[in-house]
Formats: C-alpha cells, sequence, structure tokens
C-alpha cells in the first residue's frame, strides 16, 4: 500500500538522525515535494536541492521515493558538524 | 498474469528486440534500468514478435511482496501453464507450512520434466523483498536445466549470486543506456501517435527527455491531437521542471474530467476493476474509460484476457498518488475505507487490512486482522499477516494483536511465545463486550488448540475443544463461516490427538467429521489434513484383530489421500506426511520393503519443514522395522533409539512407546547386547514390563541367550492372551519366537505347530514383517509342506526372506495382453510352491478341472509354457505382489 508514506509515520528512530543536502536534476514542482515533507527545496540554477534532518530509516526512504519517482539523484552529502 | 499484446501506439523498436533476442540466447538476462525506461514494454514487443517460439512462463511481481509464497506460486503456475504440464490438475495452492527450497525444487523439476525451450520472465523483481526469495531464486538459477532461461527485469540492481554464471559467459545485461529511445526512434513514436512536429521539435523533444520512455510517452499522449504541438514542445524544453510531473500535469489537463477524476481516485489501488472504480467515483462508466485508457497508451494495463481487472505503471501511479493528496487530501481516508469496504464483501481480508490501514483507521485494522488471522492462516498467507502486523506503527498498541502475534508465532514454530502472547489475548477477551467476547475467545481455544497438538499434549486438546465443539451459533455469514473453519481445524486435531493416543473409535469419528466438513466449506487443506490423519488412525483399527483385508484397506486410503493431495499440488507437504508414512509402513508390514523405502523417503522429504516430534518418531520406527525386516538390526537399532528419544520428550501415548522399545531390545538382542538389552528391560516400570511386545522382547533376549525355555515362558503370557498387546501383529510374533525356542529344544513337532498358528493368523491379512524381523527362515524351511494349509503365503514369505526381489525391469515386462481375473490370480499364487494340481485345487477348495483352465488361461496370457516361466514373468509383472494386496 503506498498511499502511506513509509519512514516519517513511523517514527522509528535507529540511529541519530544528520543533516544531509539531495541534489535532484530538474525543478521540482509542488506534487512531486510533497513526496518529500521532512525536507526543504531550494532552486539552484536547474537543479533543486533538499535539505533536512534524516534518521537511516528515512534516509533510505527518501532514497526509494527518488528512485520510485523517476528522478535523477545528482549528488547526496552529509552534512558533519564543520560543514 | 499475461503477456497483453503491445499496444499499437507502441512502435517496433526492432533493434532492441532483436538485442534482447540475442542477449536471451545467454542462460540469464537482466533488464536493469530505472522506472519508466521501457522494460516491460520491451519484454512484450519482444514476447509478442512472429517468429517467438519460446514458451513463455511469465511473472509480474507485485508491489512490495513480502509474501515469498506467493511469489513462488505464481511462478509455478506460470511455468506449468507454459508447458502444459497444468491442465486439469488444480493451480498450485498456498499452504499453511510453507518450504521454499521445496517450492524452488519443484519449479526445477517441473522444467525439468518439459522437453524444448522455456524462458521464465520475471518482472519487477526489485519488488520482491525477502532476502530467502533470493536466495532461493539464485539457487534457482543457477541449476536451471539446458534449454530453459531466464529474463528478469528490476529498476534497480538486485543482489542475486550469479557471478558463476556471470564468470562463464552464461549472463547478459541490458541497461538504462540500451534502452533509451534515440532521435530517430522518437521520431517514429510521434509518427506512430500521428503527431506533426518539426525536425528541430523532435530534436528538441529528444533532448529534453534524453530518450527516456514514459517521458516520451507522456508528451506524445499530450502532442496527440494538440493544436500547437512546436509550441508545447518550445515550452517543454524551456521549463526545468522535471519532465515526469510536468509531462504528468500536461498529460493530466488534457484528459476530459470524468477521466481525471477516475485517475486520480483509483490510483492509490494496486489493481482495478470497472465496479471499484465506479464505488470511489461515484460514477457508473468506468470500465469503459479504463478500457479506452489502455487502448490509448501504455500506462494502463489490463491483468486479465477478459480485460476486467487493471493496473497503473507504477511510476505513473505514483506521481498520480502525490498529485491526488495535494488536491483533495480530505478524500484520501474516505478512497481507502470505501475501498476497504469493497475488499471485504469480496473476501479479499488482506487487501482489506491494509487499505484500512492507510485510511489510518488502526484500531479497526487490528480488529479486521485479528478476526481473519485465522482464515488467513488457513488461506497461507502467514507472511502477508506478518507484514501487516509490522505496518502498525509503534504506539498503537492494540491488545487484539495479540492473537495475530500468536498465529504468526505458531506458524514459525515458536511454541513457547505463541503461549505469552495468548495468555495476554485471554485476558484481553475478558474484557471486551459479551459479542466479541465469544468471538475472541473461540478464536484463542483454536489457538491454544493447535499448540496443545503441537505439543502433544492431548490434556489440554481435548479441553480446548469442549469449547469449539458446540454447535455454531454465530449471528453473520461470517462468524459462521469462521465458526465452520473452526469446527473442522478442531476435529482435525482433535481427531488426530485421539488417534495418537489410541482413542480410536473417537478418532475415526471425528476425523470423518472434519473431512466431510471442509470439503463442504470449501477448505481443501482441511480435508487433506483429515483424510491424511484418518489414513494413519487405520492402523491401529486394523490391528486389534486379523481382519481379512484391513491392511489392503488402510493402503487404498492412504493412496486415496495422497492422490487428492497431489491434485492440488501438496503431494510433499507435511500435510499429507501421516498418509505417506502410514502407506510406507503398511508395505514394509507386507513385505513390500523395496516400494515401503521410496514412500519413506518421500515422507522424509514431505517432513523437512518441522511440524512436530510425533510424527518423526513414526518416521524413525517405520525406518527401523524396514532395517530389521532385511536383517540390518544395526540400522534398525539407531533408527529405534532415535524414536524412542522423541517418545521420551513427548507426552506420547505409552501404548505406542513400548512398541518401539520392545522392537529396540529385540535388536540389541540380536546384535549381540543382551547385557543392554536387560538392563534396558528392567529399567522400565511395571506396566510397560507387562504389555506383550515386551513379554516378546524378553524372549528374543532369552533366545540369544542360549535360553530357549526361558523364552517359552516370556511368551506364554502372550500366547495365552493375558498380556496387553498393541494388536496382533504382537501375537504373531510372539508365535515364531516360541516356534524357534521349540525347535532349539528339539521338538521339531511344537515347533512346527507354532509356526503354522503364525501363518494362520497372517494369512488375512498377508502379513510378512514378523517373519522376517523374527529370523524365521529356517523355522518356515522345516514345515512340511503339504502339511500347511497356507502354503501361497508360506511361499511368500520364503521369497521375501530369501531376498528373491521382483526382478529389475530391465527385462521385458511388457503388460499381459489381457489382465488376470481373480481367480487366475488365486491360482497363480500357488504356482511358486511345489503343490501339484489336485493339491492346489484342495487348497483353494474347487475341482482339479477348474484349476486346470486357470492355468492354461494363465500361461496364454503371460505368453509362457511352463510352471517356471509362469512364475518368472509373474515376478517381473508384480503379479504376485499384486494378487497378495488384493
Amino acid at each position: 500500500m503506498r498511499g502511506h508514506l513509509p519512514a516519517l509515520d513511523h517514527g522509528r528512530m535507529d540511529l541519530e538522525p544528520a543533516r544531509y543536502v539531495i541534489r535532484i536534476d530538474g525543478h521540482l514542482g509542488a506534487t512531486v515535494l510533497s513526496a518529500f515533507p521532512a525536507l526543504a527545496p531550494q532552486h539552484y540554477g536547474a537543479c533543486t536541492v533538499l535539505t533536512g534532518l534524516l534518521d537511516r530509516s528515512a534516509l533510505h526512504g527518501v532514497l526509494a521515493e527518488i528512485e520510485a519517482l523517476g528522478l535523477d539523484l545528482l549528488e547526496l552529502r552529509k552534512l558533519t558538524g564543520s560543514t | 498474469m499475461r503477456v497483453a499484446p503491445a499496444t499499437p501506439r507502441l512502435i517496433d523498436r526492432g533493434d532492441l528486440v532483436a538485442a534482447l533476442d540475442r542477449a536471451a540466447g545467454r542462460k540469464v538476462t537482466i533488464i536493469s534500468a530505472p522506472a519508466g525506461s521501457g522494460k516491460t514494454s520491451l519484454l512484450r514487443a519482444w514476447a509478442g514478435r512472429p517468429g517467438q517460439s519460446h514458451r513463455l512462463a511469465l511473472v509480474q511481481v507485485h508491489r512490495d511482496q513480502h509474501d515469498d509464497q506467493q511469489f513462488w506460486l505464481a511462478l509455478l503456475g506460470a511455468v506449468r501453464q507454459a508447458t502444459g504440464a497444468g491442465s486439469g490438475a488444480e493451480p498450485p495452492a498456498a499452504t499453511p507450512d510453507f518450504n521454499a527450497p521445496a517450492m524452488a525444487d519443484r519449479v526445477l523439476s517441473e522444467l525439468a520434466e518439459a522437453h524444448g525451450g522455456v524462458t521464465l520472465v520475471i518482472d519487477d523483481l526489485h519488488e520482491l523483498t525477502s532476502p530467502e526469495a533470493l536466495a532461493q531464486l539464485t539457487r534457482l538459477l543457477v541449476r536451471l536445466p539446458a534449454q530453459v532461461h531466464a529474463i528478469l527485469t528490476t529498476r534497480h540492481d538486485v543482489r542475486l549470486g550469479l557471478h558463476e554464471l556471470r564468470l562463464a559467459g552464461e549472463l547478459a545485461e541490458i541497461r538504462a543506456a540500451d534502452l533509451r529511445f534515440s532521435e530517430r526512434e522518437t521520431r517514429e513514436l510521434l509518427d506512430a501517435s500521428g503527431v506533426m512536429l518539426s525536425e528541430g521539435g523532435v530534436a528538441l523533444l529528444y533532448q529534453r527527455t534524453e530518450g527516456w520512455a514514459a517521458g516520451l510517452r507522456l508528451a506524445a499522449i499530450s502532442l496527440t491531437g494538440h493544436p500547437d504541438p512546436e509550441r508545447f514542445v518550445t515550452e517543454f524544453s524551456g521549463t526545468d521542471r522535471t519532465v515526469a510531473e510536468y509531462l504528468l500535469a500536461e498529460m493530466l489537463d488534457c484528459q476530459p474530467p470524468d477521466v481525471q477524476d477516475l485517475l486520480l481516485r483509483t490510483c492509490l489501488l494496486d489493481r482495478v476493476n470497472g465496479e471499484l472504480a465506479d464505488l470511489l467515483t461515484g460514477r457508473p462508466g468506468s470500465e469503459r474509460i479504463l478500457l479506452e485508457l489502455e487502448d490509448a497508451n501504455a500506462f494502463v494495463v489490463s491483468l486479465d484476457p477478459g480485460r476486467t481487472w487493471f493496473r497503473y505503471h507504477h511510476l505513473f501511479a505514483d506521481l498520480l498518488r502525490l498529485e491526488l493528496r495535494r488536491r483533495l487530501p480530505e478524500e484520501v481516508p474516505a478512497l481507502h475505507r470505501r475501498a476497504a469496504g469493497w475488499f471485504t464483501v469480496q473476501g479479499q481480508l488482506a487487501e482489506a487490512i491494509g487499505h484500512t490501514q492507510a485510511a489510518g483507521d488502526w484500531a479497526d485494522a487490528a480488529r479486521l486482522l485479528a478476526d481473519h488471522s485465522f482464515s488467513l492462516t488457513l488461506d497461507g498467507q502467514a507472511q502477508t499477516m506478518q507484514a501487516l502486523l509490522q505496518a502498525f506503527p509503534t504506539g498503537e498498541d492494540h491488545p487484539e494483536l495479540a492473537l495475530v502475534r500468536a498465529t504468526v508465532d505458531l506458524a514459525q514454530g515458536r511454541l513457547d511465545e505463541t503461549a505469552a502472547h495468548l495468555a495476554v489475548a485471554e485476558t484481553y477477551a475478558e474484557t471486551t463486550p459479551p459479542e466479541r467476547q465469544r468471538r475472541l475467545r473461540v478464536a484463542v481455544a483454536s489457538l491454544q488448540l493447535s499448540l496443545a497438538t503441537r505439543r502433544g499434549d492431548l490434556p489440554g486438546v481435548i479441553e480446548q475443544v469442549r469449547f469449539l465443539a458446540s454447535p455454531v451459533t454465530g449471528q453473520s455469514d461470517e462468524d459462521i463461516a469462521l465458526g465452520s473453519d473452526l469446527r473442522a481445524v478442531a476435529l482435525m486435531n482433535l481427531g488426530t490427538a485421539e488417534a495418537w493416543t489410541l482413542g480410536l473409535p473417537d478418532a475415526v469419528r471425528h476425523l470423518q467429521e472434519g473431512a466431510v466438513l471442509a470439503r463442504e466449506v470449501g477448505r481443501p487443506y482441511l480435508e487433506v489434513g483429515c483424510l491424511a490423519q484418518l489414513a494413519f488412525a487405520y492402523i491401529y483399527v486394523g490391528a486389534a484383530m486379523p481382519k481379512s483385508d484391513s491392511f489392503a484397506t488402510t493402503q487404498r486410503r492412504c493412496r486415496e489421500a495422497i492422490a487428492l493431495a497431489e491434485r492440488y499440488g501438496w503431494g510433499t507437504e507435511p500435510v499429507i506426511a501421516p498418509a505417506l508414512m502410514t502407506l510406507a509402513g503398511t508395505l514394509v508390514f507386507l513385505g513390500e520393503f523395496d516400494e515401503g523405502e521410496l514412500w519413506l523417503r518421500r515422507t522424509e522429504r514431505a517432513l523437512q519443514t518441522d511440524t512436530g516430534p510425533d510424527i518423526r518418531l513414526l518416521l524413525h520406527q517405520t525406518a527401523g522395522i524396514l532395517n530389521a525386516g532385511r536383517g540390518r538390526y544395526y540400522e534398525a537399532l539407531e533408527e529405534f533409539s532415535a524414536a524412542e528419544d522423541l517418545a521420551s520428550q513427548m507426552e506420547a501415548s505409552q501404548a505406542l512407546a513400548s512398541q518401539v522399545t520392545g522392537w529396540l531390545i529385540a535388536a540389541q538382542a540380536r546384535l549381540g547386547l543382551t547385557g543392554e538389552a536387560r538392563a534396558h528391560v528392567a529399567a522400565l516400570d511395571d506396566e510397560r514390563a507387562s504389555s506383550g511386545e515386551i513379554a516378546n522382547a524378553r524372549a528374543v533376549i532369552s533366545l540369544a541367550e542360549g535360553d530357549p525355555a526361558g523364552a517359552l515362558a516370556a511368551v506364554a503370557d502372550v500366547l495365552e492372551s493375558t498380556a496387553p498387546v498393541l494388536g496382533y501383529v504382537t501375537v504373531v510374533e510372539a508365535y515364531l519366537l516360541a516356534g524357534l525356542a521349540h525347535r532349539e529344544l528339539g521338538d521339531q513337532g511344537a515347533a512346527s505347530q507354532a509356526a503354522e498358528r503364525a501363518l494362520a493368523l497372517a494369512e488375512s491379512d498377508r502379513l510378512i514383517l514378523p517373519f522376517a524381523m523374527t529370523g524365521s527362515a529356517g523355522l518356515l524351511e522345516a514345515l512340511p509342506r503339504h502339511q500347511t494349509a497356507h502354503a501361497a503365503l508360506l511361499a511368500d514369505i520364503l521369497d521375501v526372506l530369501n531376498g528373491a526381489s521382483p526382478k529389475a525391469k530391465a527385462q521385458s515386462s511388457a503388460p499381459p495382453a489381457e489382465e488376470l481375473s481373480p481367480g487366475e490370480l488365486r491360482v497363480l499364487r500357488y504356482l511358486p510352491t511345489n503343490l501339484s494340481r489336485p493339491e492346489i485345487a484342495g487348497q483353494l477348495s474347487v475341482s482339479p478341472n477348474t484349476v486346470n483352465a486357470h492355468i492354461r488361461r494363465i500361461y496364454a496370457k503371460l505368453g509362457v509354457r511352463d510352471r517356471s516361466s509362469a512364475v518368472q514373468r509373474a515376478r517381473e509383472l508384480r503379479l504376485l505382489a499384486a494378487g497378495r494386496t488384493r
């Protein structure tokens, strides 16, 4: 049943959440953005950058969503304390 | 899952199809590319191309397929359909005890039996979530027979350990870059859709979409009939919006409002039909729209030849769902609820519960799941149940779920956890309102019953059955159906427990009732289970008194139960194991050691998933008597020891245990381990020690110690019927042991008399095993042939004892031109003896002329001219054996 977003509503925290920066090709419209409610979008040139706090399972949920929607992942970066 | 013909709007990507064709020459081809790359369309084009000669077994893995069994059943069904093996048989059905390696083996053996090429096609492999399923699939792929190939599609690379194939050059891959449309193909697609676009426009579209199939198809839909295609393309390439999102929005906008509404409202279903769509849109006419959508584009596909059920392309559906939640958020729970209601009425509980969860109605979902956990288990949906259970968020704590947890734990053999969860469920049941309380109590009782059966705890079983045996008084149809299911299972468990503790008339009655009820309510799994246990119970029904043909009747019942199981593809499932094993045991008792061994092996295969110590005990026991019958006492001792170990772990019937112990001690004695044998006897409690089976064992020890008088004393109680015996087989053994003792004492007359008595008892069932196990060859050979009333049986026994087995079928064993009549078969059995024709006539109480006539016909039918040839031919054709078990 995919009418239900996996990672977010379960609130299962297995590891400490971290800040991630995810760069996707193209401008994501409102519809597709609604698939990533935990992430804040910003347009940079022809890309969209999604930023947010994710734990491990939430991160994999986001990656699965990116795959499912046929989006083009350009970059994934985890921000450590210094960056 | 049929391969729908490629729709006319798809172009013929000839080069790509040819590439796949070349790749498919290797053992395994993997097509790995992101969503919307055109994998499935390529498969369909390849499958439908002219000159396609391969037989295809096509499986499309369902979304988020948690349930391995569903996948394997679909694969098995597809293979059967492709090879034509399935015609006439029922489609493979799910069972509560699923064994993945056995399933994979079944698929392999069906493939091996298919002559000529078969291609397995597995679409959407990435949806198969379980590592176990992937492991078994790898095993399957690595062992594919020659002429069988596989094509797999997936969105991302999947962990299949196919390195060997890769190294051997037997693995082909097709990846996203290969699937991209070229500019020329883009032009062809547009032409096929009747879209007029300039060269520049085509180039622009191609660049913007980068040849991505889904993008191009969405664009083609919007462009068809568009007033200004050039402007559309210019705008499209001028935006930075992601391709899918932009084009989906465009495509949706150019649909009539009722179509848009349908797409949005039905996208949250995994599959949709007209009726369900009408329900969700609140308007009629959905079926027509769905059909038109399928005709117009590749995003909607029908799932059956009748085109009643449809599915949306996953990417398409995912985008629509997001769009739905954006546009009509408040409607989403209501849509899920309506779908849940519809699926509930259809009896598709797993889907109904999933939608209820999606609607956020956790309490309702818990109740539904708990109420139906029993029938879901019987339907073999244990893994689905587990997935549904895990979908409940932490924090949604519903006490009814304890019942579901108990069900899942029991299915996976975690008995202590099951008991713990049942305790929680029982406590909870007391707090519920009366109308639910009965139902919950019944559900808990049924699980307690299964648990008690697994533990071999008969008192526990009876306690639970009290509840369930009361007549069904439910109000709703649902209650009645559930009640019948529970009642059938209760009868099966009760009958089984009674059979194991030898409460036989009750066991037979309950199992028969259970089988009839199971058939009425359409639960073939339970019907097979009852019949299998019934076949087992009959061994002991026949054991009390030598009744004509009781072994033959048992055999017939076993074979009938097995045939029924095979109809459903359950021929080597644990459920039929009791019948397999009973058949093996029966054949061993009748001296058919080779065939008995075959059935024993098959029982072992069926018991690979653990089903409890009780049946393993009998398996070891049967193996033990087989070995003992063949004179392999060392192996027999090992088997009997294993059986005894198991018996001590169970609260099993004392009588059954005595039989094993008796044979074990006898085996020890025959191996010369008389000290240990005596010690074993001494360690028994008085009740056990006074049974006939142990008395016989003591006699064997005495004989081994060279004390025939002691042996006679030991069996005296059995022969005078003062010692309790499990069945008359024990008495036959006792006579033989007495005969051996008399022989040692030099009293040939008494020895012959005892042997004759043994033969008399064994005659009606044609029992051979006791003679083999006691090593009575010498005793029997000393019997004056002309003074026995059982010459035929005697000859058969001596055949088996002297190791004569039916000649290998290597020699010509064309069956006789005409079958022998029963009268002829009776005469045939006397031919191996050295009785003359008048003597045979005397034995059969017919005239010598009759015998002569029979013999003439026998010779004619067997194509022989003399008695010894007739005997040899009869052995080749196994006619002597057939006569024995008729």
